[in-house]
């Protein structure tokens, strides 16, 4: 598998990022590392930057100060683009295509070696059970099934790092847990799996999490380490614990 | 820069096109219907056209020519005095004047000749003139007026315009390279607005896809339908409707295609600025008419005033429609193109970089 180890475990390094939409302060000094080879959970109210973080990393924004490394590399890089695998928020694809017309362009994008390109199609459509649909439009897909094109999409050309933004929302509870374990499969072969969302079910499914709110980062660990260090057993109380702590005490650097 | 991937991307775009039906029908029959349409009017149907006939001349022979025209289908025949006609004829009350000779007589041998005068502006009504008169004139005069069978010759005098000036072959060069030059521009803005819509764009922009990549697919992808439609726009031109042609036909597909890089990109550029579709057609009152109606297409680059001369100076259009007359009306080889050339090249330069410079790598 990867072997990356010339620094740190780390593979994406924020370092003291910021970044405003206008007046709007999206993220405000975050600073966090995520070790390769695990599920990174990125947790947080809906508006608490989840996104834009997400979009810093996979090169699609420029933080306004502060930097973010992927791979050793300041982002935004085209070359590491290559290693990673980007699922956005809204499916974006193209509606007017076929799945298997989408895979092809990615795919020839991306680079997947020619003669390998239609297995890999047939392989991953099957793995997320559109290889019967693999020659619709994707305008004739309903919701959970755009997101698993998307998501197969990300996973054509095998990056090392996944970026997922909500992957799982929308999804019924059967798909939800075949997505999990699927990342959990993909964690294990070495990749890297960034995930964000706002359900806290899926919190305890990753091994590291960040707990985002307002911009700020409220914490970061492993899930039994947060539960120790707010004493709730609920990964949602432990939530609430350190938002209210940063509430209380208005000026708390943490980490 | 990877070959595959610029490739992929142009693929892509001829797909999604070629799926959109309806846009792809309009693009080859639009143009089509409009040149139809003024070729019909400038060329087709019968004209009754107004003739005055000025008779200096009481002999036998006059007087059956201005019976025998009277009776032509054609023309509507009216005998004046040759004041009256100059005036009518200045005032466009009528469309010719036939003026006879005195002493016109037949007996002789030498051909005789008759002034026509054509008030000429539009080149449709002129030719309808001369075909009836054509017509008319060898059988109006009986034999035995004229037992030799001396010929009877027009010559034609125009008041404005000259014989081999026909409106349509002036048009139409100019017709390929606007219709190209329009639809390219609105497919590109729509298409490209597309990808920010959905969202696409943001996974162009983290993949390793280049901005150079970017802007040659989707310039591969476009020219291929300018390609086609050009094509079927100058064959139906010279093969349909028998435009005027004279030069290298690969120059035409030279010009449009030079036209349309700058099309292409003038889009992904003007895309940036409109949030709906809506938006993406209100640049065309702003980018297309004004090129439309002060390139020289309907009316020639000297009868503009002065400011509106300078306007239609800057227009790469201009430069266009001059290159492509000059092409297909006088037969002009590259050489004596060059500044056309280069203006459309400097255009399409321009969009380049104006394209690329709105492709961050970062999308807010
Ligand atoms: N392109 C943008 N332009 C303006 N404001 C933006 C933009 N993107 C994000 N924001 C703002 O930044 C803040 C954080 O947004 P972000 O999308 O990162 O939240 P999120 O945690 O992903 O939320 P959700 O769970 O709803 O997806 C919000 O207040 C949002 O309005
Ligand atoms: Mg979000």
């Amino acid at each position: 598998m990867r072997q990356k180890g010339n620094k740190t475990d780390a593979i994406v390094q924020a370092d003291q990022v910021s970044r405003s939409f206008g007046s709007i302060v999206a993220l405000e000094h975050v600073s966090l590392s995520i070790p390769s080879g695990r599920i990174f959970g990125l947790l947080g109210p809906s508006g608490s930057g989840k996104t834009t973080l997400i979009r810093l990393a996979a090169g699609a924004l420029s933080p306004d100060s502060g930097t973010i490394r992927v791979l050793g590399q300041i982002m935004p890089n085209r070359e590491t683009t290559a290693h990673i695998g980007y699922m956005t928020q809204a499916a974006a694809l193209y509606p007017d295509l076929s799945l298997r017309e989408n895979l092809n362009f990615f795919g020839a994008l991306y680079d997947v070696p020619t003669g390998e390109l239609r297995a890999r199609i047939e392989e991953i459509t099957s793995e997320v059970g559109l290889f019967d649909r693999l020659d619709s439009q994707l305008q004739t897909f309903s919701g959970g099934m755009r997101q698993r094109a998307s998501l197969a999409c990300a996973l054509l050309h095998r990056p090392e790092l996944l970026i997922l933004d909500e992957p799982t929302v929308g999804l019924d509870p059967v798909l939800r847990r075949s997505f999990w374990q699927r990342f959990r499969e993909l964690a294990d072969q070495g990749r890297t799996l960034i995930v964000s969302s706002h359900i806290m079910d899926e919190a305890d499914r990753c091994d590291e999490l960040a707990f985002l709110r307002d911009g700020r980062l409220l914490a970061t660990g492993s899930p039994d380490a947060l539960r120790a260090q707010t004493g709730c057993q609920d990964l949602e109380d432990a939530f609430l614990a350190l938002a209210d702590a940063l509430t209380t005490a208005p000026s708390g650097e943490r980490r | 820069m990877s070959r595959r991937r610029v490739l992929a991307l142009a693929t892509r775009i001829v797909r999604q096109f070629r799926r959109d039906r309806r846009t792809l029908i309009l693009m080859l029959i639009a143009p089509i219907l409009v040149i139809s349409l003024l070729a019909y009017i400038y060329r087709g149907g019968t004209h009754h056209v107004s003739l005055a006939i000025v008779n200096g001349d009481a002999s036998p022979v006059a007087a059956q020519l201005v019976a025998g025209l009277s009776d032509s289908q054609a023309l509507t025949v009216k005998t004046m005095s040759a004041a009256d006609a100059t005036r009518a004829i200045k005032q466009n009350d009528i469309d010719a004047v036939l003026t006879l000779p005195d002493n016109l007589s037949l007996t002789g041998s030498t051909p005789q000749t008759l002034t026509v005068t054509l008030e000429g502006s539009q080149p449709n009504t002129s030719s309808a003139v001369l075909n009836a008169l054509n017509q008319a004139l060898p059988t109006t005069v009986v034999r035995a007026l004229n037992p030799a069978g001396v010929p009877l010759k027009l010559n034609p005098v125009f008041l404005h315009g000259g014989p081999q000036f026909d409106q349509l072959d002036y048009f139409a060069p100019t017709f390929i390279g606007f219709f190209a030059f329009f639809f390219v521009f609105l497919l590109t803005s729509v298409s490209f607005l597309r990808e920010r819509i959905q969202g696409s764009i943001e996974r162009l922009m983290v993949s390793p896809l280049s901005r150079a990549e970017i802007v040659l697919g989707y310039m591969l992808g476009f020219a291929v339908f300018a390609a086609l439609q050009s094509v079927v726009l100058v064959l139906y031109c010279v093969y349909a409707i028998h435009i005027h042609y004279t030069g290298h036909i690969l120059l035409v597909f030279f010009f449009t295609l030079l036209l349309t890089i700058g099309s292409v990109n003038m889009g992904i550029f003007l895309s940036t600025f409109a949030r709906t579709e809506l938006q993406v057609v209100q640049f065309i009152p702003i980018v297309i008419t004004p090129q439309g109606l002060l390139s020289g297409i309907i009316w020639p680059l000297s009868s503009l005033p002065g400011p509106l001369r300078i306007l239609a100076d800057l227009m790469p259009l201009t430069y266009a429609n001059e290159a492509l007359r000059g092409v297909m009306i006088r037969g002009d080889q590259l050489g004596a193109l060059w500044l056309q050339t280069g203006v459309l090249v400097g255009f399409a330069a321009l969009m380049v970089i104006l394209a690329a410079s709105t492709l961050h790598r970062e999308i807010a």
